[in-house]
């Protein structure tokens, strides 16, 4: 304490303890603290010497203790009591929040659709100063029979092409898609198409972007579609590009587990020495071979749970979810970005 | 908010011996009852917003850090209460280096003073049996400051009932880096007191012999059958043939480590396939703690900031509280841990019903 007390003000020991409250010798913080303190644990993990000392203690508070277990019995009892009630009062209490919230999303949604125009999204986003350059979001492949509309892989299709869609009106050039078994990898061009028609049918045959999928590990799709425009007006600009990369569980741990796995496999050939195994070397590989660390990432599940997203790309990514939300959604996806615009970045400064 | 002093009169209400003791006993009862359900046995608190809570209050900055260290004591104790095994704490990251050197310093003096205290209250803290452990780079610190880290945790080292890990110049991405590395060393180093192959209990001649009579037979009166069974379930082809797996795993060994044999002379390493994520894993500076249940961040900054990213990118529950770290209390904690209750029992019911469908399939 007094230390750092003369760092903060720069008093001597003296002025310091003219100022502020004495100085606690050790027993005396002891006596402080000691009724917040829990009970001295039972002998059984003590050691011997302690052991004793317990036992003679008991005896001599025998009485005592047997009236300690009664009030035990009574203490359990009301723990069980308070528990199941606190439980009771939460789950009414979850149950009327996540009620009022998906009537309210439900609500703004429907006074700010999209209307699956670009315009309007622009629009929305006029007023953030500052966009995520690259954008992850992780969505499931609901195999339930419950989620009507978009269970399966169709609608995980139908809804990787919406947040293309969105993102790239919204101005968004790099997106990652995280899904965790990594079904839409075995359909590359498929995925594809159907983004490209998605996103036709917001911009229109002539101001669709350009679009190239790929997917760590496998070669980038982007078949040669019709040739840039040969604008006979040279105001005309560039359309638009997006990147849509398609990442799975395996881009997480994994990887990790093979970059970990060929350095082994070199070290034991003597081409890599130990110290050449830093962090800059890691980075350079898993950036090259998965992707890039995403500036924002968005979650459509009503908790925080990353279900194996790649660990090494998180470290300063912001997270965004809205809690309670329950599928893919415009809302969530414009709140993201107002929620990102807003936030200062500290860099641990 | 008004500052510290306006709120003098609350104070004294809050410290007059029958509000405190109502306090307590008020605490007590919601710390057992919360006993009663699933406890999370590894969590995670990222200390955040001491000093936008001093700038709030107009206090100063270390003293912000002061008040934060009181609120993690408070937060410590209703862990072990409930039953938390293992809890976490991100004390100090690398990147903290690039703050002020003033700041810097006063952190560092913070952490020897506080661990020298703790040393001195060796007897209280065995209480909770708690034992410190500190996560990090530890030729980042000086030198005053590793020798009160040191005690602090020979201290504590007999303690097994829960552990406080404290990382103190820590970034998550440096420890992966650092179990990988470990990992690469481990199975770059030469074993040379294992069996060498030569030594192994299996001869390569005879279980040629067997493979070549068992290929024989599969022509002779299996070879019409053999497909059959392969495109019927895994399970009566495992009952099928066992011998056959097991013959083709060994033999597989045997030729690794032959062909190593070839190329290295004597030399012999551990095969680099049998790496896996639990390898890694258990080279982590968490190694022997439970995986992380619940992973907290006050002050509303809704990011990792390179902290635990191998350990929660998996099942965690990640929360982010918009309260401020040295506000953090009970009364913060207690929803996030019943909705945390709450989640799991969702779970629990959801895996029993899904196992329910499977059964009546």
């Amino acid at each position: 304490m007094p230390s750092i007390a003369i760092a903060a003000t720069g008093l001597t020991p003296a002025e310091e303890a003219a100022f502020r409250r004495k100085q606690l010798s050790v027993r005396e913080r002891e006596e402080l603290v000691k009724p917040f303190l829990p009970s001295e644990p039972d002998s059984s993990s003590e050691n011997a010497a302690s052991k004793a000392a317990a036992r003679h203690r008991r005896t001599a508070q025998n009485a005592k203790l047997n009236k300690k277990k009664k009030h035990g019995y009574f203490k359990s009892l009301l723990f069980f009591a308070t528990y199941h009630f606190i439980a009771l009062l939460f789950s009414i209490f979850f149950r009327f929040r996540r009620a009022f919230r998906l009537v309210y999303t439900k609500l703004i949604s429907l006074l700010r659709y999209h209307h699956r125009t670009p315009e309007f999204i622009a629009l929305d986003v006029s007023q953030l100063n500052k966009l995520p350059k690259h954008l992850s979001v992780i969505v499931e492949l609901n195999n339930d029979d419950e989620q009507q509309g978009n269970a399966g892989l169709e609608g995980l299709v139908n809804d990787v092409c919406e947040i293309a869609a969105w993102a790239s009106s919204a101005g968004i050039t790099f997106l990652s898609v995280y899904e965790r078994s990594g079904v839409l990898k075995n359909y590359l061009p498929q995925t594809h198409t159907s983004i490209e028609s998605t996103l036709e049918s917001y911009f229109g045959p002539t101001r669709k972007p350009t679009l190239s999928l790929r997917a760590p590990h496998l070669s980038s799709y982007s078949p040669p579609t019709t040739p840039p425009q040969t604008s006979t007006n040279g105001a005309h600009t560039e359309r638009q590009h997006l990147t849509v990369l398609l990442l799975s569980e395996h881009d997480g741990r994994d990887t990790i587990v093979d970059l970990t796995r060929t350095l082994a496999e070199m070290a034991q050939r003597g081409d890599v020495r130990r110290e050449q195994i830093n962090q800059d070397l890691v980075d350079a590989q898993l950036s090259d071979h998965v992707s890039s660390e995403p500036d924002l990432l968005i979650l459509f599940s009503p908790t925080v749970q990353l279900k194996g997203y790649p660990p090494w790309q998180l470290r300063l990514t912001e997270i965004f979810h809205l809690p309670d939300n329950r599928g893919v959604n415009y809302q969530v996806f414009i709140r993201a970005l107002y929620n990102y615009a807003k936030v200062e970045m500290r860099l641990g400064r | 908010m008004g500052s510290l002093h306006d709120s003098r009169i609350h104070k004294w209400f809050a410290t007059s011996p029958p509000v405190a003791w109502t306090v307590r006993q008020l605490r007590e009862l919601l710390i057992g009852s919360l006993k009663q359900g699933p406890v999370p046995q590894h969590v995670a608190f990222v200390m955040d917003g001491n000093r936008r809570f001093a700038r709030n209050h107009h206090i100063e900055t270390v003293e912000g850090h002061n008040l934060g260290f009181e609120s993690l004591a408070r937060i410590l104790e209703v862990c072990y209460k409930t039953g938390v095994k293992v809890v976490t704490i991100y004390a100090f990251s690398i990147e903290n280096f690039k703050r002020s050197r003033h700041e810097v310093d006063a952190l560092m003096t913070m952490a020897k003073v506080k661990l020298e205290q703790l040393s001195e209250h060796g007897a209280l803290l065995d209480r909770y049996g708690a034992s410190i452990r500190v996560l990090g780079q530890r030729n980042l610190m000086k030198p005053d400051v590793l020798a009160a880290v040191d005690k602090a945790v020979t201290m504590t080292a007999h303690n097994k009932k829960a552990v406080l890990n404290v990382c103190f110049p820590y970034t998550s991405r440096d420890e992966i880096t650092t179990a990988v590395m470990k990992t690469v060393e481990t199975y770059s180093t030469p074993i040379h007191n294992l069996a060498s192959p030569a030594k192994r209990a299996f001869s390569e001649s005879h279980i040629t012999q067997h493979l070549r009579k068992q290929m024989l037979g599969d022509e002779t009166d299996a070879g019409a059958e053999q497909p059959e069974s392969r495109s019927a379930s895994p399970g009566s082809k495992d009952a099928g043939n066992p011998a056959e797996d097991e013959v083709s795993s060994s033999t597989s060994t045997a030729i690794n480590s032959s062909e190593k044999d070839e190329s290295h002379g004597d030399v012999t390493f551990l095969d680099p396939e049998s790496i896996c994520a639990q390898t890694l894993t258990d080279n982590m500076m968490t190694a022997d703690a439970p995986p992380l249940d619940l992973l907290v961040r006050t002050s509303g900054v809704e990011r990792l900031s390179d902290f635990m990213l191998w350990q929660c990118h998996e099942n965690t529950s990640i929360v982010f509280l918009k309260c401020l770290w040295p506000e953090f209390d009970l009364w913060q904690f207690l929803p996030v841990l019943v909705e945390w209750q709450w989640q799991q029992k969702k779970l629990q019911e959801e895996q029993q019903r899904i196992r329910g469908r499977v059964k009546t399939d």
